[in-house]
């Protein structure tokens, strides 16, 4: 397998803290990777460092063998990096359909400015880009809802949805399980799993170990900035170094 | 109404024609409550030039009628396109130093908002005084045949020309507004970054460009405001754009500040308040409305009368 994503001795530092320290990971196409850790360990500012919303100190990220060093968020989420967060991000007083649209016009990759000028066949496109998007997700019926009114297990499949609308190549999710009940994790994993069979290389971040552990072929562990495990779920389930950043630290699960 | 005898009739056809004055200043008004209401929806910032772009507008016009004296519809155009150009620069000058668009934190912090609210203030006066430096402070005349004061005769009901005009590039401008906002992908990505600026650019939408083309859209508006006024008062000068500045920003806040529906119905309201007002007050207390219905927003309705909802664009 190619490595879709490399993460080459990242740096990220805020004044004196240090939050991602010297973390080397690679992502494989069509791998579902996960990435765990104690709060704090610098898993969402790394997030942060792959999706360019905050530029590295030092080191090197590629995706799909390009540098992506300068590169702004919305270029990289052009290049195929579709993300999710922790705290949705989606836009409340739009439609179901029209949140997803944005992601289609993304994909699309055309600028604002052609957008006035030729319409008519790119907006079937990210038409139909949309719709698909939708019914991966099961939100078809929805689409003329207002956002703001579904459910929060419903926000959860809509963000997923407009990431999917990019037609990612890597997806991205922050705490894809947190705030939903077992029933609702199971689906999710099951869900992710589809879309992993599809071809979509998946990276999360999660702190339900079930839902890690089920789902992810690979893991990799971050303590204080630093990768201290990469390898299989029942190699880091044996491994003393993350058993010991794990106890005595706040961490339940 | 009819309570029989000449006077009620007499009496309706004054308030309508009251009315009909009063509509067409309010559309004036909405035009520029726009131009705020899509810069707050994607900046969280006033824009505090907004009236001096509502005056470049009636100068572009007026330039390009003593130029080469072009038919009416082309002085709209070259209105419209000075709105463009201001508001591209206006962005370029007043708030893209001051944005940092890549952290959150700097994003909704009050100290961008206050630099940009400073420096748009500036740019309004530095732009009010170039005018008056290269056009002189004095009111400019629109030549005669530009005049759109025509009287129209409708039954027993009396229409300056110019208030047809006001009613018709209103209403094209804010079903263009409406098809552009739904319709397009511009329109799309302007709700988005309105909606939640982080999550737009996470999917594609380059918000720098977006947050350009809002201002040029909403200064497009205020500048066909501007040459609209120009033509149906008759006069322009280098201070115009204060008194209705107040008046649409004054909408906006009525309107919930993120909803164009709302400001464009506040607008409105303010408009047709204004004129019937003439009718018990001296007109110079007209102005007084607009502020006590800002106070009244402020104090009774802290969301805007149609932003309980807190909807955005």
């Amino acid at each position: 397998m190619s490595a879709l994503l490399e993460i080459d001795a990242v740096t990220r530092r805020f004044g004196g803290l240090t939050a991602v320290d010297g973390f080397s990971g690679v992502v494989r196409r069509g791998e579902r990777v996960g990435l765990i850790g104690p709060n704090g360990a610098g898993k969402t500012t790394l997030f942060n460092l792959i999706s360019g919303f905050t530029p590295v100190s030092s080191g090197e990220i590629r995706f799909d063998a390009r540098v992506m060093a300068g590169m702004k968020s919305f270029q990289i989420a052009r290049l195929g990096v579709g993300r999710t967060f922790q705290n949705l991000r989606i836009f409340p007083n739009m439609t179901v359909f029209d949140n997803v649209s944005v992601g289609a016009i993304g994909a699309a990759g055309h600028s604002v400015w052609k957008a006035l000028a030729r319409n008519r066949s790119a907006a079937e496109t990210v038409s139909a880009g949309t719709w698909a998007a939708l019914e991966r997700t099961g939100l078809t019926d929805l689409a003329g809802q207002l956002a703001a009114n579904l459910s929060y297990g419903r926000r959860k499949y809509l963000e997923i949805a407009r990431a999917l609308a990019l037609e990612p190549e890597l997806l991205i999710l922050d705490e894809p399980a947190a705030g939903l009940n077992d029933t609702e994790t199971a689906e999710l994993a099951g869900f992710v799993e589809g879309l992993n069979a599809d071809g979509t290389t998946v990276l999360l971040v999660e702190h339900d170990m079930g839902f890690v552990m089920s789902l992810c072929q690979r893991v990799m562990v971050m303590a204080s900035g630093r990768k201290i495990a990469d390898g299989t779920p029942a190699e880091i389930g044996r491994d003393a170094q993350v058993l010991e950043a794990y106890l005595g630290t706040e961490e339940g699960t | 109404m009819a309570r029989g005898g000449e006077s009620p009739i007499l009496f309706d056809i004054f308030f309508f024609q009251q009315l009909v004055n009063g509509v067409a200043i309010g559309l004036v008004y909405a035009l520029m409550a726009i131009g705020f209401t899509l810069i707050f929806g994607v900046l969280n910032v006033v824009n505090f030039a907004h009236g001096e772009v509502y005056m470049i507008g009636a100068y572009a016009g007026l330039l390009a009628i003593t130029a080469f004296a072009p038919p009416l519809f082309v002085v709209v155009l070259i209105a419209l396109a000075a709105g463009a150009l201001t508001g591209f620069g206006l962005e370029r000058i007043a708030f893209r130093p001051f944005r940092r668009f890549r952290d959150e934190a700097s994003l909704k912090s009050k100290a961008m908002r206050e630099a940009t609210l400073l420096s748009s203030l500036a740019m309004s006066i530095i732009a009010r005084e170039a005018v008056e430096i290269i056009m002189g402070s004095n009111m400019q005349p629109i030549p005669q045949q530009y005049l759109l004061l025509q009287p129209v005769q409708i039954g027993p009901l009396t229409f300056a020309s110019g208030q047809f005009l006001i009613f018709g590039v209103s209403v094209v401008s804010l079903a263009a507004l409406q098809w552009l906002l739904n319709r397009t992908r511009i329109g799309l990505s302007i709700r988005a970054v309105a909606n939640n600026p982080v999550g737009a650019m996470y999917v594609g939408i380059d918000t720098n460009r977006t947050i350009v083309a809002t201002f040029i859209i909403g200064s497009m508006l205020g500048a066909v405001a501007g040459i609209l006024v120009g033509l149906y008062q008759g006069t322009i000068f280098p201070g115009m754009g204060f008194t209705p500045g107040i008046k649409a920003f004054v909408a906006m806040v009525m309107g919930g500040l993120n909803s164009i529906v709302g400001a464009v119905a506040c607008a409105l309201i303010l408009g047709v308040s204004e004129a019937l007002a003439t009718n018990f007050i001296a007109q110079g207390w007209a102005d007084l409305i607009a502020y006590s219905f800002l106070v009244i927003t402020l104090v009774f309705f802290p969301t805007g009368l149609f932003g309980a909802a807190r909807e955005r664009i």
